[in-house]
Parts: structure tokens; C-alpha cells; sequence
């Protein structure tokens, strides 16, 4: 358990993946974050296929941050893919992304995001709404028990 | 159609009217010719029948004469029942003419006369026989003597006739004649009037075909530029936007980092190597404000205006919340006036004051006693709002530059900002359709001034490109960037 993915980071930028990842330890919030650079690795992690085919669906993230734009398969894409199957749907997904575009903002509330965060410019403020999203997601919100993710064991209607 | 194309068009008019008026007389005159003639055909015929039937009054009695047979009789009545026909007829026919009547008149008597005579013959021949008759006959030669008369005035009158029937062909050709020419002239003339109309209006069709094709041309140069030029407007307001939008993620970074630096090797660097840090971040921090002033700039033309008649009061005191932290711990005195209202986007004006009055407030910042007015003010009969401040002011041989971006007429290290702050507020009071100018000495402080307009004046927009376009091609290049 202890080696179990906790937060799942999609973000195609290395700097900004290791700022959040920084702020994220620097408050605690998570020991084992994985990285994914584009949205096909991403999906791979969570279907447990491809390169991750050793993973199993036991054990999902509790918590996927979502970078909107990303090479070969884009964000959006990424989230319509967790959303539509039963053996990831009740992941949380927090898109955090540079866009505050109003067509982004509802085709991801439409697809079903749990959150929405524009990265702030501020590095400061940035490392700010980092650490407040992981105690929200860390900390303070219930994940979904495994139950939540029935396909898993039968198969469902 | 031009005057003259109508003078001409009216002679045409008047030429085929005075044909018209023409040919209808030259008609009735010769209806009336022709009249003429008629009767005078049978005014002749007449006399000729008076003739024949005169003679056969002549033919009988002779015949009589010699042979006292009935026949002959009954030829010389019948003969003088014709002639009295004739004489009663001739007047009617002569009806018009005195001349005709009177020689008419002259030749009753005449043929009384010689009737009475040729009667007398006959009764002497009836009563006394073949030979009595002969002698009465050959005695009383007067028988030549009035047929002469009669002859000769019989054919005088024929003459007459004759040369007035003659004269009236004559005049009646003659005139008919004119008349053709005249017509044949009047129509050739207007035919000719019609002709040269025709070329006119013909050359006048040219002329104005001409002007709308190269009028046609014009619009669609024009239309086409300005398609261009809209065209060009939305990518360079998509290329700013995406400038300064993805510029704003290295910031972070630079910031972010150099902030990583000092939290973990702060304790190991230095006082040097801990300034310069502080100046990575300065500068990252500083060029964050500056694309954001871009980026707010770029939005000012890409927004959606939404004009309400508003009391400019209510946009000033929103701006002078926002600003009031800038001047707290000072002392500034505020003389603000009452400003009127106007047809205005409530939102853009606020950012207008907001700048403003950051900067009065900015550059008073050296002073021991701060005072910044806001009012109003009528100048050439237009409504002016002013900021006045009593701050360090500019040289008014700069004033051109002021609002150009990234100009700024202080040195950063003085008072800091971007430069791009006044050409935001340029373009905004400009999308207002006003005006904004600055009055300043350096050392004693600036007034600046604004205009919006009145709704009447207000200039319609640039073709407003709908802000999806806009954002769509944002799209495009912050693909293509990435």
C-alpha cells in the first residue's frame, strides 16, 4: 500500500510538473506521485495496459491532476476516456490547467470533472492553490471506496 | 436626363405635334379643294346640259317649224322643261358664288326670251301654217342674236368655271405640295432629333455604366481591404493574446525556481548571491505585470462593449477603492467633483480611473502634500472629465509619447510600471469615440483629460469580428505554438 500511486499528475511540462510536485511534498500532502507526459501513457496507467500493463485496477489514484493541454491525446480526451468506463468513473479528476477558455470550462464540467483550476501566473500563489487542492483531495475528501469501482468484480449492466 | 437631353426631347415633341397639326389641316384644306372642284365640275356640267337642252329646244321648234309634227313638238317641251330644270338648279350650285349668280341672273332673261320666242314660232305655225312659220322664223333674226348672247354667256360662264376650276387645281397641287415638303421636312428633322437623342442618351448610358463599373470596382477594392485589414486585426490581436498567454507559464518558472533556490539553498548563498536572486525574481515578477497589462490591453479590442448610460460618479469611487491601498499610510487630498453622465461601459471606465488615478497617485508620491482632483470640465463645448495631480509632472515636448505603448517618460528606477497602462486607457476611452490629452509642467504636476462622445456622435465600431472568431484563432496559434 505504501507504494501505491496516490496522486496521478498528467502535465506535459517537466518544470511545472516539479514545482507541483515540490509543493505537494513540501505540505505533505503525497508520497507516491507518478508522472505522465501526454494523455496515451496517462490512459495507459489507468486501463493498466500498454507500458503499465502490470498494474491492476485494485488500486487507483485517489486523486488525477489533469493537465488540458497535452501531446498526441489531450486532456479533455483523457478525462471522456476515465468517465466513460466503470473501473475508473469514480476517480477524482481536478483539471489544472493554463486555459481559462469558456469552451474548456464546459466541455469539462459536461464531461464530468470533479474540479477546474487555472494556474495562477504567481509562483507563489501557484504553490498555494497546489497545496490547497491536495488537502482537499488528500486530506479532506472521502475517495471513493472500491466498491465505487464494481466493474472491477461483475460485471455491471 | 439632362437638361438639354430634355430640350431636345421636347422639340421632337413639338415637330411630331406640329406634323400632326399639319397633315390634319392640309386634310381639311383639301376636302375643301376638292369641294371646290366638284362643284365646279358641275356648275360646267350644268352649263353644257343647259346648252344641249337649250339646242334641243331649238332642234324641236325647227323641226316643228317644218314639219308640224308632234314629235318635234314634244322634243321642244321636253326640251324646255329640261331647260327649266336647269335654271333652277344652276342657282344652287352657285350658291356661294355672287359672280356665278350674277351672271346666272344676266342669262334668265336671256333664255326667257329666246323661249318666248321659239313659243311665239310655234303658235304662229300651229295657227298659220308651214309657211307663216318659216317667215316668223326667218324674219325675226333675233333667234341668232339671243342664242349668240346665250352661247356667249354660256361659255363665258364655262371659262370661268374652267379657269377657276384650273386656278383652284393649281393653288390646291401647289399647296399640297408645299405641305408634302414641309411634312417630309418636319419629319426628316425630327427624325434627326430622335437620332441625335438616341446618341445622346446613348452616351449618356456609356458614361454611367462606366461610373458604376468603376464604382462596383471601388466597393469591392474596398470591401476586400477591408476584409484584409479585418483579417489582419484579428491575428494580431489572437498573436498578442497568445503572446502574452504563453508567456505566463516560463514566468512562473523563473519565479518558481529561483524561489526553490533560495528556500533550499538560501542558508549556503551569500548576501550577493541572495540579491541577485531577488532581482531574477523582480524581473520575472515585473514581466508578469507586463504581459498582464498586454494581455488586458489585447482584450480591450477584443471585448464586447456594453454601453449604459451611467452616472461617471459611480465608476470613480469603484476605482478609487481599488487604488486606495496604493496611497494608504500618505497624505493625499482628494477634491473630487461631481461628473456627469454618459453612455458608457461601466467596467472599462473603472479601469480608465483606476490607472489614472494609480498614476496621480504614483507620481506625487514625492511630494509632502499630495493633492489630486478629479472633475469636470466644458471645452469647446464638450463635457471633459480631468485627474489633476500636483506630482512631479513631465516635460510637455514629450506629451506625443505618452500614450504609446511601452513609452515611458520616467526612468523605472524612479517610479516603476510598464508603460502600458496609458495606451490601454488611450484605446479605451477611444473605442468610447473620445478623446485623451495631458497638460503638464514638469516639477508642478499633470491634468489629464478625456472626452467620451454623446451617443449621436458615437462612431459605429471597426467590423466587429464576433469574439468565437476571435477566440478560435486564439486557438490556432497556441496549437501551433505547442
Amino acid at each position: 500500500m505504501s507504494h501505491e500511486v496516490e496522486i496521478l499528475l498528467v502535465e506535459d511540462s517537466a518544470e511545472d510538473a516539479e514545482l507541483t510536485i515540490r509543493a505537494l511534498r513540501r505540505n505533505n500532502l503525497a508520497n507516491e506521485i507518478h508522472v505522465s507526459t501526454d494523455g496515451v501513457e496517462a490512459l495507459d496507467f489507468l486501463f493498466c495496459r500498454g507500458v503499465h500493463a502490470d498494474r491492476t485496477f485494485t488500486h487507483p489514484p485517489r486523486l488525477v491532476l489533469l493537465d488540458l493541454k497535452l501531446p498526441k491525446v489531450d486532456g479533455l480526451e483523457v478525462l471522456r476516456a476515465i468517465r466513460a468506463d466503470e473501473r475508473t468513473k469514480a476517480i477524482p479528476v481536478v483539471v489544472l490547467t493554463l486555459s481559462k477558455q469558456h469552451k474548456d470550462l464546459v466541455a469539462g464540467y459536461n464531461l464530468g470533472v470533479s474540479a477546474y483550476v487555472q494556474k495562477p501566473v504567481d509562483f507563489e500563489q501557484f504553490s498555494e492553490a497546489v497545496r490547497q487542492i491536495g488537502m482537499f483531495w488528500m486530506l479532506i475528501n472521502q475517495p471513493p471506496p472500491s466498491s465505487a469501482f464494481t466493474a472491477s468484480r461483475t460485471r455491471g449492466a | 436626363m439632362t437638361s438639354s437631353s430634355k430640350a431636345i426631347a421636347a422639340c421632337a415633341l413639338l415637330m411630331v405635334v406640329c406634323i400632326g397639326a399639319l397633315s390634319y389641316w392640309s386634310e381639311v384644306r383639301n376636302d375643301r379643294d376638292r369641294g371646290w372642284v366638284t362643284r365646279t365640275l358641275h356648275v360646267v356640267e350644268k352649263l353644257q346640259a343647259l346648252r344641249i337642252d337649250i339646242t334641243q329646244c331649238e332642234t324641236g321648234q325647227r323641226g316643228y317649224m317644218l314639219t308640224g309634227q308632234d314629235r318635234y313638238l314634244e322634243l321642244y317641251r321636253a326640251g324646255v322643261d329640261q331647260v327649266r330644270q336647269d335654271m333652277k338648279e344652276l342657282p344652287d350650285l352657285t350658291a356661294d358664288n355672287p359672280r356665278e349668280r350674277e351672271a346666272i341672273k344676266q342669262l334668265d332673261p336671256l333664255i326667257a326670251s329666246r323661249l318666248a320666242e321659239l313659243n311665239e314660232g310655234i303658235l304662229v305655225r300651229k295657227e298659220s301654217g308651214l309657211l307663216a312659220g318659216v317667215e316668223a322664223v326667218t324674219r325675226a333674226n333675233n333667234g341668232e342674236r339671243w342664242m349668240g348672247q346665250i352661247a356667249a354667256q354660256i361659255g363665258e360662264m364655262r371659262d370661268t368655271e374652267a379657269g377657276l376650276l384650273s386656278s383652284r387645281l393649281e393653288t390646291a397641287a401647289a399647296s399640297t405640295r408645299k405641305i408634302k415638303v414641309v411634312i417630309a421636312l418636319g419629319n426628316t428633322l425630327a427624325i434627326l432629333i430622335l437620332l441625335i437623342k438616341y446618341f445622346v442618351i446613348q452616351r449618356e448610358i456609356g458614361k454611367r455604366n462606366l461610373a458604376e463599373a468603376s464604382l462596383k470596382l471601388s466597393n469591392e477594392q474596398l470591401v476586400r481591404r477591408t476584409a484584409e485589414l479585418s483579417e489582419t486585426n484579428i491575428e494580431l490581436e489572437s498573436f498578442a493574446y497568445s503572446v502574452a498567454h504563453d508567456l505566463r507559464a516560463p514566468l512562473r518558472h523563473i519565479a518558481g525556481y529561483s524561489g526553490v533556490v533560495v528556500q533550499d539553498y538560501g542558508p549556503r548563498l551569500d548576501a550577493e548571491g541572495l540579491r541577485f536572486l531577488g532581482k531574477i525574481t523582480h524581473s520575472a515578477k515585473q514581466m508578469g505585470r507586463l504581459v498582464d497589462d498586454l494581455l488586458s490591453l489585447s482584450q480591450i479590442g477584443r471585448q464586447e462593449l456594453s454601453f449604459e448610460d451611467t452616472p461617471l460618479d459611480v465608476p470613480l469611487s469603484q476605482a478609487m477603492e481599488d487604488v486606495a491601498p496604493e496611497w494608504a499610510g500618505r497624505k493625499v487630498e482628494w477634491q473630487v467633483g461631481e461628473l456627469f453622465r454618459a453612455e458608457c461601459d461601466s467596467g472599462l471606465l473603472k479601469q480608465v480611473f483606476v490607472n489614472l488615478l494609480s498614476n496621480a497617485v504614483k507620481y506625487t508620491r514625492k511630494q509632502e502634500h499630495a493633492v489630486i482632483e478629479v472633475g469636470q470640465t466644458r471645452q469647446n463645448g464638450e463635457r471633459v472629465v480631468f485627474v489633476r495631480d500636483n506630482g512631479v509632472g513631465f516635460e510637455m515636448q514629450h506629451a506625443g509619447k505618452l500614450f504609446g505603448v511601452f513609452q515611458r517618460l520616467h526612468k523605472a528606477l524612479d517610479f516603476e510600471g510598464t508603460g502600458v497602462g496609458l495606451a490601454t486607457v488611450q484605446r479605451i476611452i477611444r473605442r468610447h469615440g473620445g478623446r485623451i490629452w495631458a497638460e503638464a509642467e514638469l516639477g508642478r504636476g499633470a491634468t489629464f483629460f478625456f472626452t467620451l462622445s454623446s451617443p449621436e456622435n458615437k462612431p459605429r465600431e471597426p467590423a466587429e469580428v464576433p469574439l468565437k472568431e476571435k477566440k478560435e484563432k486564439e486557438e490556432e496559434m497556441h496549437v501551433a505554438r505547442s
